[in-house]
């Protein structure tokens, strides 16, 4: 049911999506409401926060093939083709933010190393490789040292990629906000946290085949995951945000300002606090909710919803101030603004980003993995 | 009575309306008059035409701004849009203003802000592509034909001093009615004339042989001065409050100014070094 539920979600979704993504790709960014004062919007931070599915999960997956925990085993694949559909699906959005996204081609062929967006940019192409690798050896030889060893690799390079995401915003001295050293730090931790809430909604709605006494371990332990990651995002805000607020340098306090009390306080505290971790750590905190998959999966819902608000959160306040007293009252004309909410398009295309890995993970766990299974039992068999 | 008077003053009135007669002296302007004084735009052309006798690499272009005089007119603001064919959404040279004190002890202050053409710029190292980067003269462009649009270096620049170019044009919305107003096409056609870094660039579509779809910014006018012209908004300013010129010439206007000690940079403290000096 949960899992229909989901399958029409996600088709829903994505309908809504297309027309978005026809408006961008046809008319251009001018229906779009970031600008020139917030140049960056939703699609970022949606990038961020899908890429940082796609690192987690991907942690998540070696958790099975590399530290062998037992609550984790035969969970790889899936987790391993989730990081597989949600990296696309967040380059997707970052690309729709490109004025030319037909030249992204020059970030291979005339790259500049010394911007950390071609590193990440190459970093991201060469996990998406690694995945496609892993998941192929997951499948013809899930015990061999080559499976080892590239896993090691990805586990490696998805903490990389997740912190490089950090370091994207954290290296821009003339944004106080983002400017904080622990910032590349903290991203690999969300990584993992967004992939435990993707792992609760995974195994507690949609693999309803799973043996269920390790079902309800692994609940558990992502119960205890995602309440110790929570915990410790909660522990990074407040400190990045006491330390804004008593240090009182100027832009710092208008970006965390705008966050507490300003135009994206309900996100804040309502959909971030609340939605996103007061109500999954008191509900997952008690073992006989949290190994309900129904109970679990939704809590996981929350938690990602909370996640990808915080990466709104993080993104746009970071711009809010002004880069020069006066400089949004100097010269008036479209997009010169420090006021953004994402317009329809935006949420639209959004929604066909979302729609695409919802949809891309239930027909890969239901049809493709078992169609692989097949296929390379089959060519076993021929081998023998 | 009138013809009296007429007689009076006649030929003293159209004196200056006819040419001097043999024998009649003109006198000169006298020494102390504002008049007999070189306008500044006079000597910083001057200089310009001699800068542009060295070798590019060896001229360091550098814009002096002096807020005293500042008007807050925005004249420099318009010049640099009619200049570089500016569509709606893209500024270069925006005038900030700020009120200080309170009433009746009020003043404006005004703070005219081009790019500042760091010798160390945030925004060139972020561009993935090279897209934007410190020229010869050390004068920090965009190259159209590669920027991939990322907006990375707004995002890097501490002065905001990029717009993206989202591809509006004033023209879109004019009328056009066949022998009586020609509105919008022909403004359209202005409006696609842009020379910047001395090419002609259009605004039809989403081409590479147009802006539009990349971060743009003030490069100087660096157009003009290849052909020994003043940038726009120096040329423009009413007060004489904007100077341009090679600071590697010591006999600079440019160069005297910022040998004082009440001149001031932007953000010092993040290390850019930016090439435009303000006067306070």
């Amino acid at each position: 049911m949960l899992k229909k539920l989901s399958y029409a979600v996600g088709a829903l979704a994505l309908l809504f999506g297309l027309w978005g993504v026809y408006i961008r790709l046809f008319e251009g960014e001018q229906s779009a409401n970031y600008g020139s004062y917030i140049g960056w919007g939703l699609w970022v931070a949606m990038y961020l926060f899908l890429a940082g599915l796609a690192a987690g999960a991907y942690m998540l997956a070696a958790f099975d093939y590399l530290f062998n925990v037992p609550q984790f085993k035969g969970t790889g694949k899936t987790m391993l083709w989730a990081a597989l559909v949600t990296l696309p699906a967040g380059l997707a959005s970052i690309g729709m933010d490109l004025g030319h996204m037909e030249r992204i081609w020059k970030v291979y062929l005339q790259p500049n190393f010394t911007s950390f967006l071609t590193w990440m940019v190459w970093g991201y192409t060469i996990f998406l490789i690694l995945i496609a690798v892993s998941l192929y050896f997951a499948f013809t030889a899930p015990e061999k040292k080559a499976m080892k060893a590239v896993m090691w690799i990805g586990f490696v390079v998805s903490i990389l990629v997740a912190g490089g995401v950090g370091f994207l915003l954290g290296g821009n001295a003339a944004r106080l906000y983002w400017h904080v050293g622990l910032l590349p730090v903290q991203f690999p931790v969300f990584a993992i946290a967004s992939g435990a809430g993707l792992m609760l909604l995974i195994v507690g709605w949609f693999m309803p085949n799973m043996d269920e006494k390790q079902r309800g371990d692994l609940l558990w332990l992502l119960a205890i995951i995602s309440i110790a990651t929570s915990v410790a995002k909660l522990y990074f805000l407040v400190a990045d945000y006491t330390q804004s607020l008593y240090g009182g340098v100027t832009d710092n306090l208008i970006a965390v300002n705008y966050v507490l009390n300003g135009p994206y306080a309900f996100m804040f505290w309502g959909v971030q606090i609340v939605i996103g971790l007061l109500i999954p750590v008191i509900v997952l905190a008690q073992p006989k909710l949290a190994k309900n998959g129904t109970i679990a999966g939704l809590m996981g819902v929350f938690l990602l919803i909370g996640y990808a608000a915080a990466r709104i959160l993080i993104v746009v306040p970071g711009q809010v101030a002004e880069m020069m007293p006066g400089q949004a009252e100097a010269f008036y004309g479209p997009k010169l603004t420090l006021d953004y909410t994402p317009s329809l398009m935006e949420w639209s295309v959004t929604s066909a980003v979302m729609g695409f890995a919802l949809l891309g993970i239930l027909i890969g766990m239901d049809y493709l993995l078992a169609y692989f299974s097949r296929l390379t039992a089959r060519s076993t068999e021929v081998k023998k | 009575m009138s013809n009296e008077l007429l007689g009076k003053y006649a030929s003293e009135v159209f004196a200056g309306l006819v040419a001097p007669l043999e024998g009649v002296e003109v006198s000169a302007i006298p020494a102390d008059d504002p008049l007999a004084k070189e306008d500044v735009l006079v000597r910083m052309n001057r200089e310009l035409q001699r800068a542009l006798e060295k070798p590019a690499s060896e001229r360091r272009w550098v814009m002096v701004i002096d807020l005293r005089r500042c008007i807050g007119c925005h004249a420099c603001t318009i010049a640099c849009v009619a200049e570089n064919k500016l569509p709606p959404g893209v500024v270069y040279r925006p005038v900030m203003t700020e009120e200080v004190g309170t009433y009746p002890n009020v003043t404006m202050k005004f703070l005219p802000r081009p790019c500042m053409q760091c010798d160390l710029p945030p925004c060139t190292e972020v561009c993935p592509v090279t897209a934007t980067y410190k020229n010869e003269e050390g004068i920090v462009v965009v190259d159209y034909e590669q920027c991939i649009g990322c907006r990375a270096c707004m995002a890097a620049c501490p002065y905001g001093a990029r717009t993206f170019d989202y591809g509006y044009t004033y023209a879109e919305q004019a009328p056009t009615f066949d022998g009586v107003v020609i509105g919008g096409e022909t403004a359209a056609g202005y409006e696609h004339a842009s020379q910047e870094y001395g090419e002609a660039w259009k605004r039809e579509g989403h081409s590479s042989e147009s802006p539009v779809g990349n971060v743009r910014k003030c490069h100087f006018c660096l157009h003009r001065v290849k052909d020994g012209i003043l940038p726009a908004c120096v040329t423009t300013c009413i007060g004489r409050a904007t100077y341009f010129g090679d600071a590697n010439d010591p006999d600079s206007l440019v160069a005297e100014l910022i040998s004082k000690p009440n001149v001031v940079r932007l953000k010092e403290e993040l290390g850019t070094e930016p090439r435009v000096y303000y006067i306070v």
